[in-house]
């Protein structure tokens, strides 16, 4: 059902005189433009998340690092870190609550 | 979403799930606390072993953190983590809601927090002398700098409950989305559907992803669990440490925030 709206929306996306027409359509589906939430929900949503895992390696990476030069502070680091890491993760995490609204909305 | 997970076991008419398991877990706490500290003994056994065992680790984040004057934010730093902690844990239990799931919770949690650490400040240095930290360094600079101070302390609760809500919905949305692969609607419903097919590659991929789901995904959740409730611990007490400093030391810790 999804696929189904997700090919009805790229097909809006490539007529816009089909949008047009099913605009002035009697409004017993979802909206014309409901599939392009579900195409923002999933693209948005591998941006957030491919961008997070790129700052969190590095996070890690550092991190590792920090605790092979020294160890003895390795408590300090890890408790950094996952500071780091949380602060970087919420992020993803405000557009992956934006995706639920927009699947739930439509 | 809603069609694959199943809905929790016990149930109260009239009250949201989330509010019923919040419940149960004060039930359980207040239990668990009452039962450990009833007979108390200078070489504790038993529950009252355990209890010390988990509050040492909150006196110890709460010295490290907060600093000598900590110890009297220990009450509600420790019952946040427990709470949270076990709320995270209880969505794990199959039939059981945990209920920092829900926003609903989530940002009861933050918002106490966030007024809390608010009027420490206001208590510990006056609300004059508090207010003169979001003026930022330099007074010309106050008027760009006070917006900005304000929407990052208003940025906190929204940051705290947030981060909290998505990491356990996330989390039993994918536990769903693979049970939901592996179950009887997915692969094991293949294999047992009797064709030729779903005996020679319905039937191993099922167990390799009952596999992969048991040994992998429940333990990642259960340190996804663990982690958030350490990392709501270990804000709160950053932000009483930095509404407890003073001007220079709070610009200090408000560099790491950003």
């Amino acid at each position: 059902m999804r696929r189904l709206l997700v090919l009805v929306g790229l097909a809006v996306l490539a007529l816009p005189a089909a949008a047009l027409a099913q605009q002035t359509a009697p409004a017993t589906a979802s909206p014309w433009n409901a599939p392009f939430a579900f195409l923002a929900a999933g693209i948005g949503l591998a941006i957030a998340a491919g961008l997070c895992g790129l700052g969190q390696g590095r996070v890690a990476g550092s991190a590792v690092d920090a605790i092979a030069r020294q160890p003895g502070a390795q408590q300090r680091i890890f408790t950094s870190m996952i500071l780091g890491l949380a602060f970087i993760e919420s992020l993803t995490l405000y557009m992956f609550v934006i995706a639920i609204i927009l699947v739930v909305k439509y | 979403m809603g069609a694959m997970e199943h809905p929790p076991i016990f149930r109260l008419p009239g009250v949201p799930d989330h509010v019923t398991y919040t419940w149960i877990i004060m039930i359980v706490l207040v239990a668990f606390a009452v039962a450990a500290a009833r007979r108390r003994e200078l070489v504790p056994v038993g529950l009252q072993n355990f209890g010390e065992v988990v509050l040492e680790t909150f006196v110890g984040l709460v010295d490290e953190l907060i600093g000598p004057d900590g110890r009297r934010f220990l009450p509600l730093v420790a019952t946040l983590g427990i709470f949270i902690l076990v709320g995270n844990l209880m969505g794990l239990i199959p039939g059981l809601m945990s209920p920092t799931a829900s926003l609903n919770t989530t940002a009861a949690c933050a918002i106490i927090v966030f007024l809390t650490y608010h009027w420490i400040g206001i208590r510990t240095q006056g609300a004059a002398n508090y207010l003169k930290h979001f003026m930022g360094p330099v007074l010309w600079l106050a008027p760009l700098m006070f917006p900005i101070e304000i929407i990052g302390h208003l940025a906190r609760p929204l940051s705290l409950s947030l981060r909290l809500f998505g990491n356990m919905t996330g989390g039993h949305i994918l536990l769903a989305a693979m049970f939901f692969l592996m179950g009887l609607d997915g692969l094991l419903g293949w294999a047992l559907s009797g064709s030729a097919g779903g005996l020679i590659i319905g039937l191993p991929a099922g167990i390799l992803m009952f596999v992969f789901i048991l040994g992998f995904l429940v333990p990642l959740k259960i340190l996804v669990s663990i982690i958030q409730a350490f990392v709501f611990v270990l804000l709160t007490c950053l932000y009483i440490a930095g509404a407890l400093e003073e001007a220079e030391h709070h610009a200090e810790a408000h560099a790491q925030h950003h």
